[in-house]
């Protein structure tokens, strides 16, 4: 509109009337007056004229922006109510922006550096029992060179490697991958040049690598001139191209991969098999189950020309995330049961501030009250009431997602430590996603928190406000009581979870796994890191272990492919059996170790019948094996009956089990019984193996002792890990241990909240009974009789959440499954304790302000009003 | 023409119907500034009717922004420069629909007050 226009159209307005009344005779000042006095308020006219024009929103916005005024004037005048409510929503906020930042790591941006990296897709084989199998280089090409459902299609193969010669040397992870890895993902080189498809041309004549840029900046001091220079990788020399993009760590999800070496290079990196992942982006219009079907009939086709052919076989594609045995899927159970948990502690977050918001809505009943009398619509004051709880929520997911932003490294540093010296890296960045995330959440849980006490707050009677009268609202007081029944019953859940998990991980942590890990020392080697090949890498093997058992303190030494309790899945071999004919489609196929003589003792694992690999084993005497108990009983059904029997491992020549080791745990400590091989390490070479010595001192001195005797055997030797094997425990327990850490938090944060909110409504309660008090004392109650009863109808509160929590808990238990060890869902001692905390903290919460009431002066209580 | 709509602001919309009508109806003799539209209704109905300043201007400005009516500088016979409001064609089609909803408006009231009780 325009202002000067109507300002002038007003005063041509008065001229006109006051000329009107000049020709009527009137004098000329009065006359001005007189046409002012009937114009009305010019002001309030021009808002209205004005108010015509502007559109609706720029109204909303302009009454939004009156209302957030009004509310940060009016929380500033109750700093106690608007801290704790930011104070509680903010640590609800915390813990579920620390779950979601762990959880996006998975599901929106897995790999960092990679636009879009959640939308990869990834190949794979398996067999008809559902194993996963990976590709060969040859599948891969394959399928590549064919497939037309990728955009582009990777392959990698993680590793580890030794870089350096000499002391230096040291042993890292790096991705032995395709020419187009880099392309495909989208990944550009900070310095010089990523790897190209011209890089995989020829086996063996690309002896190129690209670094990371950590290892850049670490090893090479962030040096301009890097591009050109020679390293040695596995004893081999490779020219760096290129640094690639710092946030780029490599596609395994949790290692820091600081090298990528063309796949082609591997024969002469001393790698005899590289097991394929194939990842890659679908073409826009194609769905994961379409790769599928295409990459699978492209594989029926192609099974003609591939040496065994083994129709049993499928190629699938599935979402990166699902690939199996990746990190995503190894994590995705417990990161389920914790955003769970996580929503827990936010619901009692928002009853907790929703019986303040109510209890504050309650003492502003005069202030409401006017608002109505002076027509204010109710949808009117609800939308003020919002407001000022949004004021109070934005605050929250700020400070929710610093500290978030603060805790969640701790979490990730500790995680490296127990992966230390390998090294890790963990995509929790705490970004514009969980940023957007907490607003989210903290707008939602303002709605929850602030709806319903606003419409409670609204629905004021003027009469009983005008004349002063005390709410009698036995329905408010109802919706207080609901909620801290609620909040005690989502307590007590949070604890029981809590409770079962730290249970599980004493279990866990308790629980004999087969074997012994204490004074067992364990180091890992890699001999093809120095350039070692299998006739040279046997030689040197003798020689440690030789070295280990002549060793002073050491009573015995030997050393496997993988470690007991390994974690992470160690790739299982097609077995056969001879005399058992497999169903039609049985993909037999079991876990497998290759292990040196004395192994079984060195580890205190018994023998169940026959004997352990000793000497006679040799590469060129007679091919043997051993298995397990669960084996033996499975095929032969009973252990002893075992010896003498034949078996073939991936195809190779028949072999004579000639003893059966009890089961230990293998993979995870709460898997249950699986059938296993052993293999006599002279007979089944692998470069990379752990040593283990057993001794009567700490392991800590074992383990340097040696660390030392490699050292002297071999300088130039990388050694990968030396650490106590009960260390390396500790990391395969990291999952339960994360999950126990976070649920004692989470049950920590819930209970805590829920005894802030019964000791809130109880002082209320008592407040709003001061006169009642004074009434009773003065008739004669005692103290305690009044604590008695204040005592009576927290405890009975209490009660009510805590059967409710326990009949959730119940249900709710069986879901935590995966994560549960040694203890049933319903675990008595879990319950019982979980109730002693939240009923003392009930308890507690309403004796202080009961007893204040109990000391109440009766006189003082009768004047109160 | 429904009397019986719910909304909170029905009475607002039909005293602003109203006015806009009264308003329209003065423009059908030729265009008038704000003053003078004023003073027609009222002289017109007697004395009855009388548009505040702080009502007549909003609907002058609500009318103008459907395009009802329309605006212009100009001079009054006493050579006075005012805002003259004339009707548009538009404003004319809509000034036809507004009276005929209110005779039948009126017209129904009217059979209401006089019906006779039914025997």
């Amino acid at each position: 509109m325009d202002e000067d226009d109507f300002r002038e159209e007003i005063e041509a307005h008065l001229r006109i009337a006051a000329d009107e009344r000049i020709a009527d005779g009137v004098d000329r000042e009065a006359a001005r007056l007189a046409a002012l006095k009937e114009f009305g308020n010019v002001a309030l006219t021009t808002e209205a004229v004005r108010r015509v024009w502007t559109p609706r929103w720029v109204e909303f916005l302009r009454d939004l922006a009156g209302d957030v005024r009004y509310a940060v004037r009016s929380l500033a005048k109750n700093p106690a109510f608007a801290a704790t409510v930011v104070g509680v929503l903010t640590l609800g906020i915390a813990l579920n922006a620390g779950v979601f930042t762990m959880l996006k790591a998975i599901a929106v941006s897995p790999i960092a550096g990679v636009d879009r990296s959640a939308r990869l897709a990834s190949v794979f084989r398996e067999t008809s029992g559902g194993r996963a199998v990976a590709l060969t280089y040859d599948d891969y090409k394959e399928v590549r060179d064919r497939d037309r459902a990728f955009s582009g299609l990777m392959a990698t193969s993680v590793a580890t490697v030794g870089l350096g010669r000499e002391r230096a040397s040291r042993s890292l992870f790096a991705e032995l991958v395709s020419g187009n890895y880099f392309e495909v993902l989208g990944v550009r080189a900070e310095q010089g040049r990523t790897l190209l498809p011209s890089d995989e041309i020829a086996a063996g004549a690309h002896p190129v690598v690209v670094i990371s840029d950590g290892l850049w900046r670490r090893d090479f001091a962030a040096d301009p001139r890097i591009v050109g220079t020679t390293i040695d990788v596995n004893h081999y020399p490779m020219t760096i191209v290129g640094v690639a993009d710092p946030a780029f760590h490599g596609t395994t999800v949790v290692y820091d991969v600081e090298l990528f070496i063309p796949v082609l290079m591997a024969p002469q990196l001393g790698f005899v098999s590289v097991p394929l992942d194939a990842h890659g982006f679908l073409r826009p219009e194609i769905t994961i189950a379409n790769a599928s079907a295409q990459a699978d009939a492209l594989w029926a086709a192609l099974a003609p020309k591939r040496p065994i052919a083994d129709t049993t076989e499928h190629l699938r594609v599935v979402s990166f995330w699902r690939t199996p045995d990746g990190a995503p899927m190894i994590l995705l159970p417990t990161l389920t049961v914790l955003s769970a948990m996580g929503l827990l502690v936010l619901m009692v977050a928002c009853a907790n501030i929703a019986g303040l918001v109510l209890v504050r809505g309650v003492s502003r009943r005069g202030e409401i009250g006017l608002r109505l009398a002076l027509g204010a619509t109710r949808a009117r004051i609800v939308r003020l009431l919002v407001v000022e709880n949004l004021v109070l929520a934005l605050p929250a997911a700020v400070l929710g997602v610093w500290l978030a932003a603060r805790g969640v490294p701790l979490l990730a540093g500790y995680a490296e430590s127990l992966a230390a010296p390998r090294r890790v890296f963990f995509n929790v960045d705490v970004d514009r996603i969980v940023m957007a995330f907490s607003v989210i959440v903290a707008c939602g849980s303002a709605l929850v928190f602030g709806f319903v006490p606003a419409l409670q707050s609204s629905r004021v009677d003027l009469v009983s406000v005008v004349n002063e009268i005390s709410p009698r609202g036995a329905g408010r007081g109802r919706l207080r009581s609901t909620l801290v029944v609620a909040q005690v019953a989502v307590s007590l859940l949070l604890l029981v979870g809590a409770g079962l998990v730290t249970r599980s991980l004493d279990a866990a942590r308790h629980t004999y796994p087969g074997f012994d890990a204490s004074h067992v020392g364990a180091v890992t080697i890699d001999v093809k890191q120095n350039g070692y090949d299998p006739a040279h890498g046997q030689v040197m093997y003798r020689h440690v272990l030789d070295a280990l058992r002549g060793e002073s303190g050491v009573d015995a030494a030997s050393f496997a492919a993988f470690d007991p309790v390994a974690f992470l899945a160690t790739p299982a071999r097609q077995v056969q059996v001879d005399g058992y004919v497999p169903r039609r489609d049985e993909d037999l196929a079991c876990l497998w170790n290759s292990v040196g003589s004395d192994y079984f003792r060195t580890l205190s694992i018994p023998v169940a019948a026959g004997r352990p690999f000793d000497d006679r084993d040799a590469a060129n005497a007679a091919p043997v094996a051993m298995v397990n108990t669960t084996f033996a009983r499975r095929f032969w059904g009973e252990t002893p009956r075992a010896i003498g029997k034949r078996i073939r491992v991936a195809g190779g020549e028949w072999r004579t089990v000639v003893g059966v080791a009890a089961d230990i745990k293998y993979i995870r400590i709460n898997e249950s019984p699986r059938p296993y091989v052993y293999l006599p390490f002279e007979q089944a070479y692998r470069s990379e193996m752990v040593l283990y010595a057993h001794g009567s001192a700490p392991a800590d001195v074992v383990v340097e002792k040696m660390r030392a005797r490699v050292a002297a055997l071999d300088p130039e030797l990388p050694i990968a890990t030396a650490r106590p094997l009960a260390d390396h425990m500790k990391g395969a327990l990291m999952l339960f241990d994360l999950m126990a850490t976070m649920l004692f938090l989470f049950g920590g944060a819930g209970m805590a909240l829920s005894a802030l909110g019964t000791y809130g409504l109880v002082s209320y309660t008592v407040s709003q009974s001061t006169h009642e008090i004074g009434i009773r004392m003065a008739l004669g109650a005692s103290g305690a009789s009044i604590v008695g009863a204040f005592l009576a109808r927290g405890l009975r509160l209490g009660a009510v959440g805590a059967a409710i929590g326990v009949a959730s808990a119940l249900a709710a238990a069986r879901l935590l499954g995966s994560a549960l060890f040694g203890v049933s869902a319903t675990d008595p001692a879990s319950y019982a304790r979980a109730l002693a905390i939240i009923i003392g903290c009930v308890a507690t919460a309403t004796i202080v302000p009961a007893w204040r009431a109990g000391r109440t002066n009766p006189l003082a209580a009768l004047r109160h009003q | 023409m429904t009397l019986r709509s719910t909304r909170p602001d029905a009475r607002t919309d039909l005293l602003h119907g109203t006015l806009d009508m009264l308003i329209l109806r003065t423009l059908v003799w030729g265009p008038q500034h704000g003053y003078a539209i004023g003073q027609t209704i009222r002289a017109q109905s007697s004395d009855v009717l009388q548009v505040e300043a702080g009502s007549l201007y909003p609907a002058l400005q609500r009318l103008a922004k459907k395009g009802w009516i329309a605006s212009k500088w100009g001079l009054t016979g006493a050579n006075q420069r005012a805002k003259f409001y004339r009707l548009t064609p538009e404003g004319k089609k809509q000034l036809a629909r507004e009276e005929s909803r209110w005779s039948e408006l009126v017209e129904a009231i009217g059979r209401v007050i006089t019906a006779k009780p039914v025997e």
